[in-house]
């Protein structure tokens, strides 16, 4: 698949983000942060906590504003939240009173579309995510990782063209997070959305996604853009494959880097490896 | 990573005073409210020629506040006692109920149903009881409104001792602690926030008591004075005894407020 | 409440002991005090005035049974009135405090203030304002029973999970939208702990409504009674009053239990009155 083609879905061009500006106590969460997502294309972004790679997300969304750069989605300016852009988040944000499937019928309530005309898509995404027979459950009586399916079930039934996922399966324990990771490998199969996914597990990164950016804390930016080599359909067996461990152990020393030095260099020397073999 | 501050005047220099303005905002508002709040009764009072029978201007409320201000000075005083007399001994009381019913279980069983019962009920129907039977002094205020606030202090603290982490008791008990040492080190400590939130409620609810007990007894104190004030139709007079019944009840839960602050400090809690 | 709340929780699954244990127990206690109170009355020859024994005090309930109902429906409607008048005064006031950040920043300091205020020493002017009459004792009541209510719902109205909100954001949902789909039920089980304080403090603005205003219902009754030294009518109005206070409370906890039921898992709050 050569992405090159494609027009851009995500163009992120200087963009920064200063909380409490021109204040003594000034944070540049986000610092002249660029890169551009083809359509279509899943991009990890890879990081250790507090690095602001999730305000980098909720820019996209445009839930947060920018300090200063450009921000392009589907070649309009970002200047506030779409509803062709999804969001999930760390936590499944469920509504405690509504049944799974009241709660993956939330979007079409909120965007005043027919609830009889979604019902059926409804049923069948659930079902898709293993959920069948539990549509009428409450989240209370769901698992975590049900919990999660659920969210990601209410973010595709609006069809959104962009998905942006801000560490979804990091609450979860291991056994779940592997299950949710081979699930949304499943998914991608078949609704192929741009996406942007926030985590702090390179093997999560590098499993899921067509290219990973790694991000750093001081500075906030991207010090890495690398495309992951694996065919998809993509299987958890991927982990045994001794180039993805090369890979990982790669990504691993990159966020060292970027750890241990105290000032590292700006966005001109960031290496790119997007010729690599598919 | 340094950053430029922007020069004065700069569009985020401007932002930045607004940022500082907002910051202040949450004290400044209310004080300015209250100020217009006064501002327009005095005025609709004045212009709307409204009796100072029905609602005496701030400034008549004022000025009856400096003029009668020994006097009601002389009233509080009764009034702060029969509160603290009577807040002390609801918590006393209180706690040690709370630490019977959390060691004893069918203690427990047998009584907090009934304390909650208690605490449901209408207790202000009681006063007149006290007054038959301690007579129209102070200790059947002070016990009236101990009774009231005794319910809030057992239950909050009983609440607070069943509430301690099972994993850090579980944790004396692996060390062989003592009953005693391992209420004194953890329970106590653990429950203390429950506890003073009881305590909260139990001394709004002491005030209460002893203003109900001096509206249907006394010869003194606010209560009665707000009372004869408002059959006198003195309703200036009415107004300044409000303005000090809430200074006292504000002061007496702001030490409340304070010993909190105190003992959770002393216990290396935030 | 979190107590009795974790044990009612829990009985769709205990054993009979248990069961036998949480609500005999206790009943079993009231009854022996009732008769202990029976026996030392008679055996000590207690002064009727000072404690009159509770058959003396179910003989007036028996005998004055017409009088005393005539009395407690006064007090029955000011309760539900004023219980009325301060739910819905209360959660419009806590809808407009959280609605806009001003009028919070300026009257919500105030409106805590009030909570530290023994409000029930106002009574006095709501009869100066009002007369001697069962408007007062609504009036007081409102009162002082509609701030923890504000108070409750207004903690409600911003419980919702931040998470939630951003959700509802990115859907581009309406402000409205998000109060009425997300703000309004995550607040309703903060709405009903305000209640049930509410309810518990609409009896006592009723109760020392009617006996500072003396005109009729039962605080009145308790006051005259108390006056002419008949204790055993003071206590039969004081049983009365409990009932009124107990089933306005039960009402209002069934429709908090069915509230919970519906918001489903573990409640947000537990309220201790």
């Amino acid at each position: 698949m050569s992405t090159d083609k494609l027009a851009p879905s995500i163009e992120v061009n200087g963009v920064s983000k200063v909380y409490r500006a021109g204040t003594a106590a000034a944070v540049e969460a986000v610092s002249t942060v660029s890169f551009t997502v083809p359509q279509g294309q899943f991009v990890a972004i890879l990081g250790p906590s507090g690095c602001g790679k999730s305000t980098l997300l909720m820019m996209v969304g445009g839930l947060e504003a920018v300090s200063s750069g450009r921000l392009i989605v589907d070649g309009k300016p970002m200047t506030g939240p779409r509803t062709s852009i999804g969001v999930m988040f760390q936590d499944p944000t469920l509504l405690p009173w509504k049944s799974a499937l009241d709660n993956v019928l939330f979007p079409v309530r909120v965007l005043k579309r027919s609830i009889a005309d979604h019902r059926a898509a409804a049923n069948n995404l659930l079902q898709q995510v293993g959920l069948d027979g539990f549509e009428h459950k409450r989240p209370h009586e769901l698992s975590g990782g049900m919990r999660q399916r659920v969210a990601i079930c209410r973010t595709l039934i609006y069809d959104p063209d962009v998905l942006l996922m801000d560490e979804p399966f990091s609450a979860l324990d291991a056994i779940s997070r592997d299950e949710m990771n081979e699930l949304l490998l499943d998914l991608w199969q078949q609704f192929t959305k741009t996406a942007l996914f926030v985590t702090h597990s390179i093997r999560e990164a590098v499993l899921l996604a067509d290219r990973v950016l790694v991000m750093t804390r001081r500075p906030a930016t991207i010090v890495e853009d690398l495309t992951v080599p694996f065919a998809r359909p993509r299987s958890m067996a991927l982990g045994e494959n001794r180039e993805f461990n090369e890979i990982c152990r790669h990504l691993r020393e990159r966020i060292e880097d970027g750890h241990g030095r105290s000032r590292a260099p700006r966005a001109g020397t960031t290496t790119r490896r997007h010729e690599a073999a598919r | 990573m340094s950053l430029e501050l922007p020069a004065a005047g700069s569009p985020r220099g401007v932002l930045a005073i607004g940022r500082s303005v907002r910051r202040v905002r949450p004290i400044i508002l209310p004080i300015v409210t209250l100020t217009a709040v006064l501002l327009l009764w005095q005025l609709a009072a004045v212009r709307l020629h409204i009796p100072s029978v029905l609602l005496p201007t701030p400034s008549d409320i004022a000025q009856e506040m400096w003029h009668a201000l020994p006097l009601l000075v002389d009233q509080a005083v009764p009034t702060a006692l029969d509160t603290l007399l009577a807040f002390a001994a609801a918590a006393v009381l209180g706690i040690g109920l709370a630490i019977v019913i959390t060691y004893s279980r069918p203690l427990r069983d047998t009584l907090y149903p009934n304390l909650v019962f208690f605490q449901l009920v209408p207790k202000v129907a009681l006063a007149p009881l006290f007054v038959i039977w301690l007579g129209y002094g102070s200790p059947a205020r002070v016990a009236f409104a101990a009774f009231i606030s005794f319910f809030p202090v057992v239950i909050s603290a009983a609440l607070g001792f069943a509430g301690t982490d099972p994993a850090v008791l579980r944790l004396c008990r692996s060390l062989t602690a003592s009953e005693w040492r391992s209420f004194l080190l953890v329970r106590f400590p653990f429950a203390l926030p429950a506890i003073f939130s009881g305590f909260k409620v139990a001394m709004t609810m002491a005030v209460v008591g002893v203003i109900i007990g001096e509206f249907i007894s006394s010869q003194a104190g606010l209560g009665h004075y707000i009372l004869r004030a408002g059959s006198r139709l003195e309703t200036a007079d009415v107004f300044a005894a409000l303005v000090a019944l809430s200074v006292l009840g504000v002061a007496l839960y702001g030490a409340v407020a304070l010993a909190e602050l105190g003992v959770r400090r002393a216990y290396g809690r935030r | 409440m979190a107590l009795l709340d974790a044990i009612s929780g829990a009985d769709a699954a205990v054993p009979n002991g248990r069961i036998l244990r949480l609500v005999l127990l206790p009943l079993g206690f009231a009854a022996v005090m009732i008769a202990l109170w029976q026996i030392l009355c008679q055996t000590l020859q207690v002064r009727p005035i000072l404690l009159p024994p509770p058959s003396a005090v179910w003989t007036v309930l028996r005998d004055n049974y017409a009088i005393l109902l005539d009395q407690t429906l006064p007090t029955l409607s000011e309760s539900i009135l004023g219980f009325v008048v301060a739910s819905v005064l209360g959660v419009a006031i806590a809808v407009a405090l959280t609605s806009s950040r001003w009028l919070r920043e300026a009257l919500y300091p105030g409106i805590v203030m009030f909570q530290l205020i023994p409000k029930i020493a106002l009574a006095p002017l709501f009869i100066v304002w009002l007369g001697v009459g069962e408007t007062t004792s609504v009036v007081v009541a409102v009162f002082i029973a509609f701030f923890p209510i504000v108070v409750s719902t207004a903690t409600g109205l911003v419980s919702a999970k931040p998470e939630v909100l951003q959700l509802c954001k990115s859907l581009t949902a309406s402000e409205w939208q998000i109060f009425r789909m997300v703000r309004f039920p995550y607040a309703l089980p903060y709405i009903f702990a305000g209640m049930k304080v509410g309810v518990t403090m609409v009896m006592i603005g009723v109760v020392v409504g009617e006996f500072i205003t003396a005109q009729n219902g039962l605080g009145y009754i308790i006051m005259f009674a108390a006056g002419a030294g008949e204790t055993a009518t003071v206590l039969a109005a004081i049983v009365l009053l409990c009932v009124i206070g107990l089933g306005l409370y039960g009402v209002i906890g069934l429709a908090e239990l069915l509230v919970l039921r519906w918001f489903g898992g573990e409640a947000p709050i537990s309220g201790v009155i």
